[in-house]
């Protein structure tokens, strides 16, 4: 039985309409499709492959250890079903990290947009000096986040840190940064917001210099004032860039790790979802099955985000 | 217009989709443990090392500990002169968590071991607990080690069960380090204090820094620092398995160290290593690991005094020992175990400990070693290898469950930082250490009986 015998019953008729003719029309298409799909398959195979034993591969890997309660560098494991799912939902230490994590993002996201809009409405403008501004803005956005880290420590120590310094100046006290776990939080969301805000403000700038000017002199001409301009006209029109940005900054805060890490080893009131994936496998507990878990828990989030988002939010986007 | 995406999922298609989806759950279930079954490869084998051979080269992944690549590069050349076995300096790691990391995931993917690995006190166990490191009887009788020149407290430390699971390497003890410029100027005695009272009532007197006191961070093992304070009041995290958290001296000893921070305020918690805010001239006294001894004398511009840590009211003066051993993985050959036993045995050579010993601050594991010229040239070395005979091993509750001293440093910060009732706190910690060994440890300890 041939491919093409096998393929014509279960096609639809649209499909089958297309394919009828004589038997010889269909041979001759039928080795084409077989050409062009070697062909396909020479071209595609090689990434495929890789993709397949680099990226799915550990995912359903990953997916397997969920199931199991297993110690990391134990040779055995006991099959547990959802019981770590179910641990991460119900447990303190489970809903204290989904909060650390929402507020990490949301401060995160929202801070470093809303600065980099300010940032990037203020490079927009003919000023002296708007190069080296737009430069000093995006470096940090490509800086290594262990070295990242390390400055931000050193500025926020409370005895030696440069922060510190300048508090005493005004007679204030530095607060324990990183030993009181709310302050922790606050100074990652500090450093991650200055490390992305150079990036937010440099889409936005980009997308500020696309927009149609003639629009903008047409309201100016009807009497409409600059902030009015930015509000009704500027910002609905750069609604495409702000959800670029959203999803982009939302799935990095979400895979923020780095600083955090350097910054605040033990995790204490900063274990947002992915440090604690770290610290359940790695930190001590050696927990591999309930880590495997959390980062499946924190894939399908990542995976909703983005679905909604496209599906919701985009049609909410204005496309000039 | 039909989507492509519909019209091409025929039944066959669907099929071939779900068998693909199929082989890579069975690919995706292959490597890693076995689920369930006989979990007799946890449990660590005997060796039996009759007839065999050295190995030629060994890996040897160490956290070079005090800053000791230097003197381990010079070690392995001269073991290497001696032997004619090579071994390769691996840095597994930056600290003993970031080793232990590397070392289990390699356990995991079951390849890449190295021959001997350093192990912290509180790492070492889990390892024998997962069948990862050999028993060192026979390698030690084989290669004739002479245990009896080793300081004891320190070999014991690795003993469970009646069988030896490693040797001590870089061995420390927290020291109390104290700014002897800061105590002339206050008018005290230059020594440190012998008793945590007597220091609370110098510690009016100690004004020349920011704080005369300031407690190790939180995220640097609270729980071995403070350890002395417990057993210094009767207290202790554990007698051997039985956790003891919640008892009245517990309670009373993490109340005396809230009270130090919050009420006397003489005290502070470092954000950062406290041998960094000591040596900067931030605190008056700190306690600190003897590993870092070097490094304090090197940064610090004031005289630096040490001494033993100070007693409690009912026991002292007593201290943990902590820092790291050697041990040999299971899964690799014999032949690299034999020669790891030999690199081990080389490197606790009395002259060799000592030479690292001076590198580093850590203390010289043997007994005979000569350590004259290094008292000479750094006499605060002579006050922590006189401590050694106050050393006691630690509780098991730290250092032998695994997280315990992470959840013993969240439950001092709790009680430090945001003032928590302490008796409260310690009730939680002990449900969750509890937690820990009815489900982590007790089952795994039992299999290896």
């Amino acid at each position: 039985m041939s491919v093409s015998d096998q393929a014509a019953p279960a096609s639809p008729p649209a499909a089958r309409g297309a394919a009828e003719g004589t038997p010889a029309r269909r041979r001759r298409f039928s080795a084409r499709s077989r050409r062009d799909f070697w062909v396909f398959l020479a071209f595609a195979a090689p990434n495929l492959i890789l993709i397949a034993l680099f990226t799915y591969r550990p995912l359903l890997t990953n997916l397997n250890y969920s199931l199991l309660d297993w110690t990391l560098g134990s040779t055995t494991a006991q099959f547990i079903g959802l019981q770590n799912y179910i641990e991460f939902f119900t447990s303190e230490g489970g809903r204290r990290t989904m909060l650390i994590t929402l507020i990490f993002t949301v401060a995160t996201v929202g801070g470093s947009m809303v600065l980099g809009l300010l940032f990037a409405v203020a490079m927009n403008r003919r000023l002296p000096g708007r190069t080296v501004a737009r430069t000093a803005i995006f470096a940090p956005y490509v800086l290594s986040g262990v070295g990242v880290g390390l400055v931000w420590l050193f500025i926020f120590d409370p005895n030696f840190g440069a922060l510190a310094w300048v508090l005493r100046q005004v007679a204030l006290t530095s607060p324990q940064w990183v030993n009181d776990p709310n302050w922790a939080l606050v100074m990652v969301i500090i450093v991650y917001v200055w490390k992305n805000l150079g990036y937010c403000a440099i889409v936005y700038l980009g997308g500020l210099q696309s927009l149609p000017t003639e629009v903008l002199q047409a309201a100016e001409l009807d009497g409409a004032g600059p902030v009015r301009r930015f509000w009704s006209i500027a910002l609905p029109l750069l609604s495409p860039t702000t959800f670029f940005l959203l999803i982009t900054t939302i799935l990095n805060s979400l895979q923020a790790f780095d600083i955090i890490r350097i910054m605040t080893p033990a995790g204490r009131g900063t274990n947002v979802m992915i440090f604690e994936v770290y610290l359940q496998a790695f930190g001590g507990y050696s927990r591999a099955g309930y880590s495997a878990a959390i980062a499946v828990i924190l894939f399908v989030f990542l995976l909703l985000i983005t679905v909604i988002q496209i599906r919701y939010v985009e049609k909410k986007v204005h496309y000039a | 217009m039909t989507s492509p995406l519909r019209t091409g999922l025929s039944r066959r298609t669907l099929l071939s989709l779900s068998g693909l989806g199929a082989g890579a759950f069975a690919l995706a279930a292959c490597g890693g443990p076995t689920v369930g079954g006989d979990s007799s490869n946890d449990k660590a084998k005997e060796v039996d090392f009759e007839g065999v051979k050295p190995a030629k080269k060994i890996d040897f992944w160490s956290t070079h500990p005090g800053g000791a690549k230097e003197i381990e590069t010079k070690l392995i050349k001269d073991f290497t002169d001696k032997t004619g076995i090579e071994v390769n300096l691996v840095t597994g790691g930056q600290n003993y968590e970031e080793i232990a990391q590397r070392f289990q995931t390699a356990q995991a993917a079951n390849s890449g071991l190295p021959a001997v690995v350093v192990l912290s006190d509180v790492w070492w166990f889990r390892y024998f607990m997962n069948g990862n490191i050999i028993p060192l009887d026979n390698l030690l009788k084989q290669l004739d080690f002479q245990l009896d020149d080793y300081r004891e407290t320190l070999v014991e430390d690795y003993q469970y069960d009646g069988k030896q699971w490693a040797m001590p390497y870089g061995r420390s003890t927290p020291l109390f380090y104290y700014n002897r410029d800061h105590f002339k100027a206050a008018g005290l005695e230059d020594r440190a204090p012998k008793t945590w009272d007597e220091f609370a009532e110098w510690s009016k007197k100690l004004t020349e820094a920011d704080t005369p006191f300031m407690y190790p961070d939180l995220a640097g093992y609270a729980g071995w620092t403070l350890q002395n304070v417990l057993w210094g009041r009767g207290a202790e995290y554990s007698h051997e398995w039985d956790l003891k958290l919640t008892e009245q001296k517990s309670v009373e000893a993490f109340q005396w160290v809230q009270d130090s921070v919050h009420k006397e305020k003489w005290g502070q918690v470092a954000s950062s290593d406290s041998a960094d805010s000591f040596a900067g001239g931030v605190c008056s006294a700190t306690i600190a690991s003897t590993g870092s001894l070097v490094g304090i004398l090197e940064a610090a511009k004031f005289d630096v005094g040490v001494g033993f840590l100070p007693a409690g009211p009912v026991d002292g003066p007593v201290c943990p020992t902590g820092g790291a051993g050697l041990g040999i993985p299971a899964a690799i050959k014999p032949e690299e175990q034999l020669a790891a036993a030999e690199f081990i045995k080389f490197m606790g050579e009395p002259e060799n400990t000592a030479q690292f010993s001076a590198a580093t601050g850590y203390m010289p594991n043997r007994k005979s070693s000569d350590m004259s010229a290094i008292i000479k040239e750094t006499p605060q070395i002579e006050t922590a290898i006189k401590q050694l005979e106050h050393t006691r091993k630690q509780d098991y509750a730290r250092v032998y469950l695994p997280g315990a001293d992470q959840e013993i440093a969240k439950a001092v910060a709790s009680i430090l930082n945001d003032k928590a009732d302490v008796k409260q706190s310690l009730e939680g910690l002990q449900k969750n250490l509890q937690g820990i060994y009815d489900k982590d440890v007790k089952p795994k300890i039992e299999k290896q009986k």
